[in-house]
């Protein structure tokens, strides 16, 4: 038997077909790979950029999980919060940042921005989105039940 | 103090430069270290530098009492050197010891002129920022 009863014999039209679609299968998944490279090459040239925000969400993350519990106010700092809240309260809330600076000075609080900064960082002092501050007394009640626990 | 480019790659404002741009943007900066208290942009003056956190604590005070605290790396600091009137809005101030990256307005401003790209991605972060900031200065909030 010759030609394409041969052919037809022993399923030669079926393989061809299977290797036409093996070849092109494989032609197409190589061209997506290669349509992707310049992703893949992107990513390693910027492997840095990426680090860095993949730390920097990890640290915001850890910020956000801190409690007022965790927070420590320097010694110096807690002693200065009562005078801030004093002054807090005479000029009444939302308050001025730069105010409240001004007034701390003329009342000689030591480092006044520096504690400011402490007061801030621990949210006893919060912004109130207009530009303005507010006073945390949730958090202030936070603070001395810790003091108080830690004493 | 001249400026590492690793050190420009970790900050978001120009997270989506190249390498090549990033180095550019090396050349312009500068490190330096404020104090406690210093005044580093103050209202009213003529903007000629913008300023990147890298550590420290800043207060930026704006018209009617209002102010912004800025307390990570990366936060900018008078854009307005990049906008006209090229006057600074508020007064940025350091609340705590820092070190910032200064950068000459118009040096930055020649160098996006002749790369259009390039003051595609970082103009459109600075607009960001300021429309961000823009409802302090007028009160509209």
């Amino acid at each position: 038997m010759y030609g394409l009863d041969a052919i037809s014999a022993h399923n030669g039209w079926q393989l061809s077909a299977l290797g036409i679609s093996i070849v092109f299968t494989g032609l197409m998944i190589l061209s997506l790979i290669i349509a992707q490279i310049h992703k893949v090459l992107e990513f390693w040239d910027r492997k840095h950029t990426y680090w860095q925000r993949i730390k920097k969400l990890v640290r915001r993350k850890h910020r956000s999980e801190e409690t007022a519990s965790d927070l420590v106010l320097p010694k110096n700092v807690k002693e200065s919060t009562h005078r801030f809240k004093l002054l807090i309260e005479q000029m009444g809330e939302p308050f001025s940042l730069p105010k409240l600076l001004g007034f701390s000075k003329k009342c000689g609080i030591l480092h006044s921005r520096s504690s400011v900064n402490e007061l801030l960082r621990a949210k006893l002092i919060i912004p109130d989105g207009n530009g303005y501050f507010l006073w945390n007394h949730e958090i202030e009640k936070n603070i001395k039940v810790s003091m108080k626990t830690s004493s | 103090m001249t400026v590492d480019i690793s050190l420009i790659e970790s900050l978001d404002i120009f997270a989506d430069l190249k390498p090549a741009e990033m180095e550019q943007i090396a050349s312009l900066m500068h490190k330096t270290r404020v104090t406690e208290g210093e005044v580093i942009a103050r209202r009213g003056n003529s903007a000629h530098t913008c300023f990147i956190v890298l550590s420290g604590n800043f207060m930026i005070s704006f018209n009617k009492g209002r102010a912004i605290t800025l307390h990570n790396k990366g936060d900018v600091m008078g854009c307005s050197a990049f906008v006209a009137p090229f006057n600074y809005t508020g007064t940025a101030t350091a609340l705590t010891n820092g070190e910032v990256l200064s950068m000459p307005g118009q040096d930055f401003l020649s160098l996006i002129k002749s790369d259009p790209a390039l003051s595609d991605k970082i103009m459109k972060k600075i607009n960001e920022i300021i429309s961000d900031r823009s409802p302090f200065l007028t009160g509209d909030i």
